[in-house]
């Protein structure tokens, strides 16, 4: 218990710093105080919370998932049952329950269920997918987010099919977000010191010794797969908030590769990484398009063409990659000794890179 | 690594924060949310260009309320919570009027943004019943005519004028709008006296063979006299071709969709082929206004307007300005008061009316064009007589 309570003092700068780290993007917005820049922190957060859902599956296990985005997707439809006007329900969603349709909760409440919702349907998922290891485990996460796509995109009903889903109630301002990242951020970090998350990534580096110890591995990656879906549902929730529009093709091929590639970028093996990687990315993102959109030097305007945006962007991740093979943070945590403590991290363990995050 | 992370971001904090604030009272701003990248710019482009021209020209005629109308931007990039930002952005540079997307899909965020801003908000061409009160607000609005219009417009026009009696109906699943042909062809065949339906069918857009299909239409008893065929490009192209190509010679009904002459190539000699349009493209439209702004079109923009949808950008600016005029302010409640009581506005695109009930056309004057040989061309002109009841097209 004692140990416990040690690695918990040892390591809590970790989600101390990030923590302040995304209050100053916050503060930020505030001091700023215009709208599209608020919305585009609002954003930053959603894109943390996303990755440091994906991180805690993804960086303890080694397992890369290509599902997670279906979670985000129950998430976010969930929110849109709970908090959407009963008689807009009436009209767009007839398939619903009674009892469904008459209900309308505080986007909060709604947020907190929708991440249960996600979470009960990892486990069920999980269940069978986390007796599979390596690239046969990441396909078969890809095949449940296509399920789950698939049943959206047709369920007219229930979900609206291809059709937009409005009448979300839309929450503009940064500071729910923001609460949500640093939860996020905590729980990624309590698990990862849990006995849970230090027998998973005792297994992730040597899986013969692990079992041989006596970890259950297809447990300890459930849970896992749990935490993180319902850290991906509550994101998917707030998502429907922050736009208050959900589509089934939104949490789809392209949030499933911007959020692995920003936990690849940041370092897949840490909870620093997932966060500095979406914080960077992002930041290059917004920058790039600022310049897309034209700055005014002087007397002249200068203004990069449209699209280059992606180019650049995929220029900069492949010369991240090519210098730093596991990632910006590669193993490492952000703490308060020089040269980065190590914090929730099993000792002796090599830096993984990128060809091993994928096999076993 | 997170000093220039800090760094970076502050740069762009302050940079954003130096872009104008909200505007003051002396300025008639149009902000336009639009994709000016990514798939939807090649449907947005073409209705801004059109936008632009009618603000030009009340520019050039003195401006609106005395004062001349400005112009904002931002690129959706075809994204949805980049249309949220755009929306989002154009209000905080003081749009008193938010154009959004054609499409009620991807513009839906930024219309929400001016909705909840309290500000009028347009679509550029969507033809759902969503894009307006019903999907996002009491102070959204279509420019365009709700796709139901079309298929009833078919439906009415081929009975009465072509003798139609027999039809079958072709529905491709694939987008709302293709529903909402077909809905209103539903609406509308019922009240024709012996019109039967005597097949129906689905396909889905991205369909490379519609072969079944075809073959069931084959192996009715008789051809049916006209097929009304609810689709969209790119998909369109492939069905007619195998329509054709299988020796079906019934009337192709369609909806606007699939208007201009751009892929009439893919189908050499296409004929017995309608489609309704709100303007013609093709040089012989009855309002010789249209002719003209087609050639203003192409002065300002180098080319023909490739399709009918070109045209609502120009009336939603049109109708816009009319309701500032009468209220007098770009108040929004005003506006909205203004425009809601349009009832058949003349417009250079046919009349328009807008009630407190429905922000969009669920009735509008359709010029049919006729493909013959290859050559398409105006041949009639159809009002449905009774607009579509909104309950019939909220199903």
């Amino acid at each position: 218990m004692s140990a416990r309570t040690s690695v918990a003092r040892r390591t809590l700068a970790t989600p101390l710093i990030l923590s302040a780290l995304l209050i100053v993007f916050a503060l930020l917005a505030w001091f700023v105080g215009s709208k599209p820049f608020n919305q585009t922190i609002i954003d930053i957060f959603l894109r943390v919370i996303l990755v440091v859902g994906l991180y805690i599956f993804v960086g303890n296990s080694g397992v890369i998932s290509f599902g997670h985005a279906g979670f985000t997707c129950l998430g976010a439809y969930a929110a849109a049952w709970l908090t959407m006007p009963p008689m807009m329900k009436q009209t767009l969603l007839p398939g619903l329950p009674e009892w469904l349709t008459a209900l309308q909760l505080p986007y909060w409440a709604g947020a907190g269920l929708a991440a249960l919702w996600a979470a009960v349907w990892a486990a069920l998922f999980g269940k069978i997918l986390m007796r599979l290891s390596g690239i046969a485990a990441s396909i078969a996460t890809f095949a449940m987010l296509a399920m789950i796509n698939t049943i959206y995109s047709n369920w007219e009903d229930v979900t609206g099919a291809t059709s937009s889903v409005v009448g979300i109630p839309i929450v503009r301002t940064v500071w729910p977000y923001l609460i949500a990242a640093i939860l996020a951020v905590f729980i990624a970090w309590a698990h990862a010191i849990s006995r849970a998350g230090l027998a998973l990534r005792a297994a992730r580096d040597e899986p013969t010794a692990a079992s041989a110890s006596g970890i259950d591995l297809p447990r300890e990656r459930l849970i896992a797969f749990v935490v993180s879906g319902a850290v991906m549902g509550m994101g998917g929730a707030l998502f429907a908030h922050s736009i208050g529009v959900v589509t089934p093709d939104t949490f789809y091929l392209g949030l499933t590769f911007i959020t692995l590639s920003m936990l690849v970028v940041g370092g897949m093996g840490s909870l620093s990484g997932a966060v500095i990687g979406v914080l960077f990315l992002s930041v290059l993102i917004q920058a790039l398009r600022w310049l897309e959109a034209g700055v005014t030097i002087g007397a002249s305007k200068f203004a990069l063409p449209n699209g280059v945006q992606e180019i650049a962007l995929g220029v900069v991740m492949i010369l991240i990659l090519a210098r730093r093979p596991s990632g910006l943070m590669g193993n490492k945590e952000l703490g308060w000794r020089r040269a980065g403590s190590v914090a929730p991290d099993v000792s002796g363990q090599k830096q993984p890179d990128l060809s091993k995050g994928v096999s076993k | 690594m997170k000093r220039r992370t800090y760094l970076t971001a502050t740069l762009l904090g302050a940079a954003l924060a130096s872009t104008p604030a909200r505007a003051d009272d002396d300025r008639i701003v149009v902000g336009f949310a639009t994709a000016e990248s990514g798939f939807m710019q090649a449907y947005d482009k073409p209705a801004q260009d059109a936008a632009m021209i009618r603000i030009k020209e009340i520019n050039d005629a003195g401006g609106l309320l005395g004062k001349q109308i400005e112009v904002v931007n931002a690129d959706t990039k075809t994204d949805r919570a980049e249309g949220a930002k755009a929306g989002l952005s154009v209000i905080d540079q003081g749009a008193d009027l938010v154009v959004v997307s054609c499409d009620y899909d991807f513009g839906a965020p930024a219309a929400l943004t001016a909705e909840s801003a309290g500000l009028v908000s347009f679509f550029l061409c969507a033809e759902s019943i969503k894009a307006g009160i019903q999907g996002v607000g009491p102070h959204s609005f279509s420019a365009s005519v709700l796709a139901a219009v079309q298929g009833a417009t078919m439906a009415q026009w081929s009975y009465e004028k072509k003798g139609a009696r027999s039809y079958y109906r072709l529905l491709d699943t694939w987008t709302e709008y293709n529903k909402g042909i077909c809905d209103g062809f539903d609406w509308a065949l019922p009240q024709l006296a012996d019109a039967t339906l005597v097949g129906e069918d689905t396909f889905k857009n991205e369909d490379a063979s519609i072969a079944a299909q075809i073959t069931r239409i084959k192996s009715l008893p008789e051809e049916p006299d006209a097929i009304m065929l609810c689709t969209m490009m790119p998909g369109a192209v492939s069905a007619i071709k195998q329509i054709r190509a299988a020796g079906i010679n019934s009337m192709i009904l369609n909806g606007s969709g699939v208007d201009g002459s751009y892929w009439l190539s893919a189908v050499p000699d296409l004929s017995n082929f309608f489609v309704p349009v709100q303007g013609s493209i093709y040089g012989d439209d009855p309002n010789a206004d249209v002719t003209a702004f087609n050639a203003a079109y192409k002065e300002a923009t180098g080319g023909d307007p490739s399709t009918q949808y070109v045209y609502p950008g120009y009336v939603l600016i049109d109708v816009w300005a009319k309701a500032v005029e009468r209220a007098g302010t770009t108040d929004a409640d005003a506006v909205v008061a203004e425009l809601e009581k349009m009832n058949e506005e003349p417009t250079l695109f046919g009349p328009r009316t807008f009630s407190s009930e429905i922000h969009h056309q669920n009735k509008a004057r359709y010029l049919i064009v006729e493909t013959t040989n290859g050559k398409p061309g105006v041949v009639d002109e159809w009002t449905i007589p009774e607009a579509i009841p909104v309950a019939d097209l909220m199903k």
